[in-house]
């Protein structure tokens, strides 16, 4: 096994699949997606784009699609539920596992199953998905996704279908040195809306690579929350990207908690007028672990809304990045646009990494953003000790503070907030910060 | 309860702020300190709650037996060391209630009690509250965020008569307030007045001493007690001002 930019395993596993009866389109695209892989390469730190992130972990072994060995029991599902989840899809080690799943009565056009079964009973559904495997930038990791993907989820609603129960969507990776290669698929016709969480969760030294294609058509709302903790030893990437149509609303919340190497890549697009984007995050990092949030907005369409926040908690010899790109195109006139990275650096040898950018090429538009990076508040903290509060808690307090800001952001649903504090919590009493 | 000698302390840039204090306060004595702006009143009360930023280079301060300056600021909170912040801190995101209930639990644990469940917590609450007048509304928000100058004073007194301290340091708890509430602080600190009790009052006027009459008073200038003597020392420097002890420095 060589050190690094070993793509070989990769080809080999792509050529050792196992035969399946798949439409000729996605068999080319396949084949196309895994030459673009072999083209492209591991991302090297000479892009900008990955300069901050150490891909090592990931490149010191190889990690071939997991073959589906390894099973779960609801025992290992549960800590994970979501309690208000009204469906529930488990996938293990990138296979859909049916047996831990409940979807729950859906109304009439409404589509929710495992990529494997759209694939089989309605691929026409799951062909957007994959219509630009090889073609957003130099992406080896998506063309990878497209060339080697066994499953994922899909939920796709026709025009007008509201969707009162939130989704979730549970992924637990269990085999060590091998990879989940999950394809999403999230298409929300006109008028339509949803809520969705996914959870990433597992043991052991495996890799997730997700990818998630989104479109929310005009009118529809989409809110899209995630949870990611990953095992101490995994590696995390995921990559979603996003269209909205004219008045559409999309709105991601993502909290990381896990894994040795993850990042979280969100690129969307405003196609059409007066639609609106909230990415907001929080990112919590101890030991040695190094977590990247990368986002895109293209506002392609004018009078568009884009709100972004995104905090990073690092303490440790942790390692946080944000590289947060807004683009404002000639066209785009009336964007609003503002974003913010917020960052809490914990002890000499943690470091943080923050790259906001506008790139504004309309004049009548409203943009704004903005960084910090901090410790905690001196003041604050000597005031809870001042109370009786143990230093440990007192600075535990704080940091759950800085992080729930970005989870208060959640309108409207308190089960969601919830939800999103607990894990928060959790992992706070899993140490200090 | 307390004694402190010959206390010295200087701040970060080398100067030398407190040069030589003497103070003895027994339990179940209400004293008051006055002094000029800038004389140190502060600079005491934050070396005694053990607020980071002063180096204490000479001198000893006993309390209930034990070197007070050895232990943490939270371990004196849980021995019974309580401060009334002259500016307190504004917390955003942390509850107040979870704030205090926090600090509540691990002070009684400290005392060997057991922590309050939900319930019994609220009712303590409740009923302290009204001794100060607090709404509870103000406890939904995090701590001290969006209270006026004179809630975030009544907060101070509140959680003193939640935590029940043993020693209370009360910096400049009446600046700031309305006469109302003033009425109220001063009955927060006279219902905590006992013979286990002792509090230090700093303050500026004469008006908090009417509510709570103090055992001794004693004038703090230049880093140093200048002048010590019953309630009547208070009437005095009312009228006179501290120009008769101005430059001790
Ligand atoms: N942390 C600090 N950093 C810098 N200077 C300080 C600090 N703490 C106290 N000082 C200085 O020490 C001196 C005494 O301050 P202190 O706050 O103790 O006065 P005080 O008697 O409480 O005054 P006031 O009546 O205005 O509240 C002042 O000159 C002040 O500027
Ligand atoms: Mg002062």
């Amino acid at each position: 096994m060589s050190a690094f930019a070993d793509l070989e395993p990769y080809v080999e596993a792509f050529k050792a699949r196992p035969e399946a009866a798949e439409p000729a389109w996605l068999a080319r695209r396949r084949e196309g997606a895994i030459r673009r892989f072999s083209e492209l390469g591991w991302p090297s730190r000479k892009q900008e784009a990955w300069r901050f992130t150490d891909l090592r972990p990931l490149q010191r072994v190889s990690f071939p699609p997991a073959a589906g060995a390894c099973r779960a029991s609801a025992a290992d599902v549960s800590p994970w539920r979501y309690p208000a989840a009204g469906h529930r899809l488990v996938l293990v080690d990138g296979a859909f596992a049916p047996e831990l799943s409940v979807i729950g009565d859906l109304p009439k056009g409404a589509w929710l199953a495992s990529a494997a079964e759209t694939l089989r009973r309605r691929p026409d559904l799951l062909e957007p998905a994959l219509r630009e495997t090889d073609t957003i930038g130099a992406q080896p990791f998506v063309a990878l996704n497209a060339a080697l993907f066994a499953d994922g989820f899909v939920l796709a609603l026709e025009p007008g279908v509201a969707l009162d129960r939130t989704i979730e969507i549970i992924h637990l990776g269990r085999a060590a040195e091998r990879s989940s290669q999950l394809r999403n698929l999230i298409q929300l016709g006109a008028g339509s809306r949803a809520t969705l969480i996914e959870t990433y969760a597992g043991e052991g030294a495996y890799w997730t690579n997700a990818v998630g294609v989104v479109a929310v058509g005009a009118g529809a709302a989409l809110r899209h929350a995630k949870v990611q903790d990953e095992g101490a030893a995994a590696i995390h990437l995921a990559h979603n990207r996003v269209e909205l149509g004219r008045d559409a609303r999309y709105e991601s919340f993502v909290l990381s908690l896990g894994a040795r190497l993850s990042r979280h890549d969100v690129h969307a697009r405003f196609d059409g007028e007066g639609a609106a984007c909230g990415l907001f995050g929080a990112t919590l990092l101890r030991g040695e672990r190094e977590g990247t949030i990368a986002s895109v907005v293209d506002h392609a369409a004018p009078g568009c809304v884009t709100r972004e926040y995104f905090k990073t908690v690092a303490s440790d010899r942790a390692h946080g990045v944000f590289l947060g790109t807004i683009g404002v195109r000639p066209q785009a006139q009336r964007t609003d646009a503002n974003q913010l990275s917020k960052n809490l650096l914990l002890g000499r040898r943690a470091a943080i990494d923050t790259k906001p950018e506008l790139e504004i090429l309309a004049d009548d538009v409203k943009c704004s953003h903005g960084a910090t990076v901090g410790d905690l508040d001196d003041a604050a903290l000597f005031y809870l000790e001042s109370r009786g509060i143990p230093v440990v808690e007192a600075r535990r307090m704080l940091i759950e503070a800085f992080a729930a800001e970005v989870i208060e952001r959640i309108e409207d649903d308190v089960e969601l907030r919830a939800h999103l504090g607990r894990h928060l919590a959790r992992w706070l009493a899993g140490g200090a910060g | 309860m307390l004694e402190i000698r010959n206390l010295h302390a200087r701040i970060a840039d080398g100067r030398e702020i407190l040069k030589g204090i003497d103070l003895a306060v027994a339990a179940g004595e209400v004293h008051a300190i006055m002094g000029p702006n800038g004389s140190g009143k502060s600079t005491l009360a934050g070396v005694l709650s053990g607020r980071p930023g002063y180096e204490v280079t000479e001198g000893s301060v006993t309390y209930l037996g034990r070197d007070l300056l050895a232990l943490g600021p939270d371990e004196r909170a849980r021995a019974g060391v309580f401060l009334a912040f002259q500016y307190p801190v504004e917390i955003p995101g942390v509850n107040n209630m979870y704030f205090l209930r926090a600090a509540l639990n691990s002070v009684r644990r400290a005392r060997g009690e057991a922590d309050l469940d939900a319930g019994q917590f609220l009712k303590a609450v409740r009923a302290k509250l009204k001794l100060l007048e607090i709404g509870e509304d103000l406890l939904q928000r995090g701590v001290n965020v969006g209270f006026s100058g004179g809630e975030k004073k009544r907060n101070e007194i509140f959680q003193m008569a939640m935590l029940e301290p043993r020693l209370a340091i009360l910096d400049e708890t009446d600046s700031g307030l309305d006469i109302d509430a003033l009425r109220m602080v001063a009955r927060g600190i006279n219902a905590l007045r006992g013979p286990e009790r002792s509090i230090v009052m700093i303050t500026h006027y004469q008006r908090l001493l009417e509510h709570v009459v103090p055992d001794r008073v004693h004038v703090l200038s230049g880093g140093r007690i200048v002048k010590s003597g019953g309630k009547e020392l208070a009437l005095e420097l009312e009228l006179t001002g501290y120009g008769a002890y101005g430059d001790a420095a």
